[in-house]
């Protein structure tokens, strides 16, 4: 079986700079993946250059064997790689009700979609999503009623309904409270077997609760891999936070 | 059914039988007025379906209108009896004779440089098809272009506003084939399957009624599927829809082709009812007024829209009587839109909308205690 995930040596350039410098790295097939680094590190980057959001200039992008370089976003999502953003995104317009189902909506083009409803297996899902998400009284409310927390949530909901592969998480957990925090690694866990994930996450308690292996980035390239306990160790990655948030 | 979704089909359906009804309650020389309101209100549908539901604000809708208004009128133009007396044995436009070269052949093949366009325009169905066909084509290729680009907002806005004060400059230039400024006039009464829709009698009242009604049914439709939920996401957040897998350009030009359609079938009605063409439909305040009918109307609300646009005009015609007003009432309708804008950004629609919702999120707060009364009374006894 092909790695869910596989990126070799892609690079993003941004003039002379190098946010991404190179990365390469593997995701098996439902696995859930950590990537951790100091601000500026290029986790966010990396994400762009696997959803499409801007184009490699270098590398390959791999998700289950099939490559998905530099495609547009929409036929990558298409292809299976569903994404939650830094700031949260969400259609701010439209219900809690209707974010979802919009996610639910498969078919890329305009003319598959002109039917009325989701079909009622859609539709049943929807309302499992808004009791996973536990936004179940406010799914008539507009979007942009939520709290920040909700904001998030909702988010992850959609991508619960997507049912993509891939799963890329950026900082789902960014300005939660502990509480809150909790309720999402609930979220995720559910996404978890089915789906392989990639998440961005700063909160150490929260990442060792998920977290099976660890990659460390920094200044645009890979500088360790492996499990929890050997990252702690390891020297280069102390080195590389010392001075900086100091989370390790 | 929720109570909300009722009201709202409700009102589409009073709207609809009230258009039917106006006939009996006036003159064929107001019917002709209201043939031309209602044709506005189909302006109103159009604008609200890119401006309300895509988010894409065109400032050059006239175009669509010019060009459906246009094609039809070519057509009406060959088919009226002058162009039948020039002294061929095929139809052609006066002005072309007046126009063209001492030696030129008197065939609209040859006559003038171009004239040869015309010539499938002796079919009326041409005509009408192509009134439909032209906006929906020059839409599909303009909204490819600018919506792959990624253009949005403001720019959308000034690139159909160039757009339409460039088609109306080249209209007035190619005078021997356009008939420039004066645009076409005398035009023959339409004419399908040998019935006649003269402008001043019932039935173009009841050819517009019956096509705003199919129009607003059928934008409503769309408005219902899951197309137009996810053609409101793109609305939103544009990044979001595509990762989750949307092809974004190709919503944002599918609804702005449905939208430049029905604007060309408003352009033909116009030409059926007021029997004249002209350069002044591709005029920018045409363009501007129509997104201001739908600004008040509420522009996520298609019926809104289109009553705004209807009641606007009937409002500046009665209006226009009283001289003294003539002048303020540009004052007034201008102060309106600022405070609509202001305090009521999404029109007099929104208003109703809310209301509606309001109505009936009480019936359902009512339903529940008579639920939980209900569920008292049983545990009591
Ligand atoms: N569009 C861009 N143009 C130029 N530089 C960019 C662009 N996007 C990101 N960068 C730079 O690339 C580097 C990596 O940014 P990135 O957002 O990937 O970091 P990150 O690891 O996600 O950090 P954080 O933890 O703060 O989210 C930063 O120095 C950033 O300034
Ligand atoms: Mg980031």
């Amino acid at each position: 079986m092909p790695s869910a995930l596989r990126v070799e040596n892609v690079t993003a350039q941004f003039g002379a700079f190098k946010a991404v410098d190179s990365v390469s790295l593997s995701v098996s097939d439902g696995e859930l993946r950590v990537l951790l680094g100091a601000n500026g590190a290029g986790k966010t980057t990396l994400m762009d250059l696997i959803s499409g959001r801007i184009p490699c200039a270098e590398g390959d992008v791999q998700v289950y064997g099939r490559t998905i370089t530099n495609w547009q976003e929409h036929r990558i999502a298409s292809a299976g790689v569903g994404r939650k953003f830094q700031i949260p995104s969400v259609f701010r317009n439209l219900s809690v009700r209707k974010n979802i189902e919009v996610a639910r909506c498969h078919s890329q083009s305009v003319f598959k979609n002109l039917r009325f409803r989701l079909p009622a297996a859609d539709r049943r899902r929807v309302d499992d999503v808004l009791e996973l998400t536990g936004l179940q009284d406010s799914a008539e409310q507009l979007a942009a009623h939520l709290s920040h927390g909700e904001t998030q949530w909702l988010e992850l909901g959609m991508l619960v309904a997507q049912d993509p592969k891939v799963v890329l998480l950026d900082e789902p957990t960014a300005g939660m409270t502990q509480g809150e925090t909790s309720k999402t690694a609930e979220i995720i866990k559910r996404l978890r077997g089915d789906h392989s994930i990639v998440v961005i996450e700063h909160d150490m308690g929260f990442v060792r609760e998920i977290a099976e292996v660890i990659t460390v980035m920094h200044l645009g390239k890979v500088i360790a891999e492996g499990p929890v306990e050997q990252i702690e160790k390891d020297p280069e990655v102390r080195a590389a936070y010392l001075g900086s948030t100091g989370i390790l | 059914m929720g109570l909300e979704r009722k009201i709202q089909l409700g009102a589409y359906a009073l709207f609809i039988v009230a258009l039917f009804l106006v006939p009996e309650f006036s003159d064929e020389f107001w019917l002709n007025r209201a043939s031309k309101y209602l044709v506005y209100g189909m302006l109103g549908v159009s604008i609200a379906l890119t401006w309300g539901y895509a988010g894409v604000l065109s400032l050059g809708q006239g175009l669509f209108f010019g060009i459906g208004a246009y094609m039809l009128a070519m057509s009406l133009k060959l088919a009226s009896p002058t162009s039948l007396a020039q002294g061929s044995d095929r139809p052609i436009p006066d002005f072309m004779l007046w126009n063209a070269e001492p030696d030129a052949p008197v065939e609209l093949c040859c006559i003038t440089p171009g004239s040869y366009l015309w010539l499938p325009f002796e079919s009326v169905s041409f005509g009408m098809l192509m009134g439909v066909l032209l906006p929906a084509v020059v839409a599909g290729i303009l909204g490819t272009i600018v919506f792959k680009k990624r253009i949005s907002g403001v720019f959308i806005s000034i690139i159909t506003l160039a757009l339409v004060l460039l088609v109306r400059l080249v209209v007035i230039d190619l005078q021997p084939l356009t008939n420039g400024f004066n645009g076409l006039t005398d035009l023959a009464f339409l004419t399908i399957a040998g019935f006649e829709f003269d402008p001043y009698s019932r039935s173009t009242y009841y050819l517009c009624a019956a096509s705003l009604a199919l129009v607003l049914i059928a934008a409503r439709l769309l408005a219902d599927t899951r197309a137009s939920l996810i053609l409101q996401a793109i609305r939103d957040d544009q990044q979001r829809a595509r990762h989750l897998g949307f092809n974004v350009p190709m919503y944002q030009t599918f609804f702005f082709v449905v939208s430049a359609a029905i604007a060309g079938y408003a352009g033909m009605l116009f030409v059926v009812a007021s029997e004249f063409a002209s350069p002044t439909f591709m005029d920018l305040s045409f363009s501007v007024a129509m997104v201001v009918w739908a600004a008040v109307g509420g522009r996520s609300s298609l019926l809104g829209a289109c009553i705004g646009a209807i009641a606007i005009n009937w409002i500046e015609a009665e209006v226009s009587e009283t001289a003294a007003l003539v002048e303020a009432w540009k004052a007034i309708i201008g102060l309106i839109f600022v405070l609509v804008v202001l305090f009521l950004p999404r029109g007099l629609g929104g208003v109703a909308h809310d209301l509606a919702a309001r109505l009936a999120r009480r019936q359902s707060r009512k339903a529940a205690a008579a639920g939980t009364a209900g569920a008292e009374v049983k545990r009591h006894a």
